[in-house]
């Protein structure tokens, strides 16, 4: 401790008396602010003290100001509410500590973990603080101050609540008297102190949740990803498998039904003009040609390779050019140009397709019609198919159930999440207008791959011949 | 024994000699009787693949060329799109079962004049064959518009000087609305036949505009 002095500890007695020296002016203004030196009942070397004071700031309160003086014989360090503030080894000047900012309403508790090196120790403290329209709160270092004992080793914690068997702090000294008769002298004053603001993103609770739920997340992902895989894999086998199905029939039946179909011309023409069996072959040609039609559209709806409304369009342009090719009215088309080739499910086409072709069967049944438009294209993000005829049409608020074709249009459009709008008035013909929401377009990258895969078999289709 | 009939009427007035590439050997004779049935039709020579064609037609200077799109190795459009660079008079037609668009438009493209369904009645076969002969251009509505976007498609690019007529491309865009060659004509006010040459120049300048393609995409990676 000191260097100058080796005087004896004062009786007690004589500590608690008033300071009677005549100090410097920073001194007085020091004693009216600090309390008394305080310790341990005993002081050794080499000694570690620590010192516990809770105190009260009234609910309500505002805090303009709040300053806590202080030095230890020989060194110190300072914690408020369990938070260390500062330390400090140098004992002969007092350090002042800005807490304006520290300090809020409620229960606060300060500490100081003093150390003595050699001889006497002691504390000094004193805090001030200051509220508009209420009395200054004082603390200084007196015997309300506790000694926390230490209890074993290990770390060490500072208690948030006073034990009854705590010891008072005893009071070793006043200001200006010895051993500390011309010291401590001169102000070292540390910058304000800022709470320390911990921000709930900071601390650990939150990191290991977050921690957890990116691990979830990606655990999760991982399980969607192979989910995603094993259904990719799936739909590829099944576009393989449709693709291969549609070759089947095309080449197997398909070559034969046409052989067939070969030999029966031949032979139709090798017998006489006029014998019932060339009536015959006729009609057996007739019927295989009507078969290969029929084969050629089951084809077209099993094939995965034409799951695209480009393909969509131009089949039902050409099975409505050439349906009606057989009737008194003339098709007219009326497609939007560059229809892209966007993916179209099978269901979808399949009951688009089968419910213009009840359109079609209508018009050329029922209307009288002389001109049909077949008009195909795309608005807010739907494909539209309209069928409209220039015949007697109907009143459409009186068909009822008798028009069994528009029920099940009705029917086909809404398994696909589509609709059908059937206008007409008599003698103004007929508009049937049939509207299927198109896929995302975030499908259709993962189509286009997948329809890349698939456009590799046209070289079997040459391969198997036909 | 009908060739024979077939040959006689050749001495009174030329016949069509026709040449048919087909691969199934039951298929192959069956058109044979077919088109020698057809008065004023003589099949001249049948081929068993494109290579056999590539061969003998040159020699055989046929009038029509029937070609299955179907052969094995060599397809039918390569065969095609080769057979047109040593012969570009030679008129060809496709044979295909189904009508896949994708192949009738790249037969087209390779120089066809035309593409046939196999089940097509030899009535059909007959009009469709002096059609071509007769400097006429069979079209559906359906290539018709593809015609039309690839053409459009092309002028975006600025690829060769080849685009279309305004002309042309009426006809093609009415032709593609489902207009007859008859009501197109009627309705530009000018003659079928006109109709028939346009088609033919809209072909003609289809098959300029994608040979230098065609022959990088049928000749180089297999020649």
């Amino acid at each position: 401790m000191s260097l100058a002095f080796l005087f004896l500890p004062l009786p007690k007695t004589q500590a608690a008396g008033p300071a009677t020296n005549t100090p410097a002016d920073w001194m007085l203004e020091a004693t009216n602010h600090l309390g008394r030196w305080i310790w341990d009942t005993n002081s050794f070397d080499k000694q570690t003290v620590r010192f516990w004071r809770a105190f009260e700031i009234p609910a309500g309160a505002k805090i303009s100001r709040a300053n806590l003086r202080l030095t230890v014989d020989n060194g110190y360090t300072l914690f408020l509410d369990g938070a260390q503030i500062g330390r400090g080894s140098d004992w002969r000047t007092v350090s002042e500590y800005d807490l304006t900012q520290l300090l809020d309403p409620g229960h606060h508790v300060l500490e100081v973990e003093a150390f003595n090196d050699r001889l006497e120790g002691g504390l000094i403290v004193g805090m001030e603080i200051e509220m508009p329209g209420r009395p200054v709160i004082q603390i200084v270092s007196d015997t309300d101050w506790k000694i926390v004992p230490d209890k074993g080793k290990g770390r060490w914690v500072w208690p948030k609540k006073e034990a009854p068997d705590w010891r008072h702090a005893v009071v070793v000294g006043v200001l200006q008297t010895p051993p500390w008769i011309d010291w401590p002298r001169g102000l070292a004053i540390v910058p304000p102190l800022q709470p320390v603001i911990v921000h709930f993103w900071q601390r650990g609770w939150f990191q290991l949740s977050l921690l957890t739920v990116c691990l979830l997340a990606l655990l999760f992902s991982l399980w969607l990803a192979t989910q995603l895989a094993s259904q990719a894999k799936a739909q590829k086998v099944l576009q393989v498998e449709r693709i291969r199905i549609a070759r089947d029939i095309h080449d197997d039946l398909g070559a034969q039904l046409t052989q067939l179909l070969l030999l029966g011309e031949v032979a139709q023409r090798e017998q006489p003009e006029d014998s019932p069996a060339r009536g015959q072959f006729t009609q057996i040609c007739d019927r295989a040609r009507e078969l290969a039609q029929a084969m050629d559209e089951v084809v077209w709806a099993v094939n995965a390779r034409r799951d695209t409304i480009r393909d969509f369009t131009s089949y039902v342009c050409k099975y409505a050019q050439l349906y009606l090719s057989a009737t008194s009215i003339r098709c007219r088309l009326d497609v939007e140009p560059e229809i892209p080739a966007t993916a179209f499910d099978l269901s979808v086409r399949r009951n688009l397709f089968l419910a213009v072709k009840e359109a079609l069967n209508n018009a050329a049944k029922h209307s009288q019609a002389d001109e049909l438009f077949l008009r195909i294209f795309r608005r807010d993000h739907k494909l539209c198919v309209a069928v409209e005829d220039n015949g007697r049409g109907f009143d459409s608020a009186q068909t009822g159930g008798d028009r069994n074709g528009l029920t099940n249009m009705a029917q086909r459009m809404a398994e696909i999440d589509g609709t059908c709008d059937v206008s007409s008035q008599p003698g103004g013909g007929c508009l049937v207008v049939f509207t299927v929401p198109l896929p995302h377009e975030r499908r259709r990258w993962f189509r286009r791959k997948t329809e890349a895969t698939t456009d590799a078999p046209p070289v079997d289709f040459s391969q198997t011949g036909l | 024994m009908k060739s024979n009939v077939a040959a006689l009427s050749a001495v009174t007035r030329p016949s069509v000699k026709v040449v048919l590439v087909e691969d199934k050997p039951g298929v192959r004779e069956s058109w044979v009787k077919l088109i020698n049935s057809l008065p004023g039709f003589t099949c001249v020579q049948t081929c068993v693949s494109g290579e056999d064609a590539l061969r003998v037609i040159p020699s055989l200077n046929p009038d029509v060329v029937l070609m299955d799109i179907f052969l094995p190795r060599m397809s039918g459009i390569e065969c095609t799109a080769r057979l047109k660079l040593q012969m570009p008079k030679i008129q060809i037609l496709m044979l295909t079962a189904v009508e896949d668009d994708e192949l009738v438009f790249m037969a087209l493209q390779a120089g066809a004049d035309g593409y046939l369904l196999k089940r097509t009645k030899p009535d059909d076969l007959k009009a469709a064959m002096l059609d071509v002969l007769g400097g006429g251009a069979p079209m559906t509505s359906e290539i018709a518009r593809r015609v039309v976007e690839s053409f459009r498609r092309a002028t975006k690019q600025a690829l060769p000087d080849v685009r279309l007529s305004a002309r042309e491309e009426e006809v093609l865009i009415l032709l593609s609305k489902g207009y007859s060659n008859k009501e197109i004509a009627s309705q530009l006010e000018i003659g079928t036949e006109t109709v028939g040459s346009h088609l033919k120049h809209i072909y003609e300048k289809m098959h300029v505009r994608s040979r230098a393609e065609a022959v990088a995409r049928y000749m180089t990676g297999k020649a």
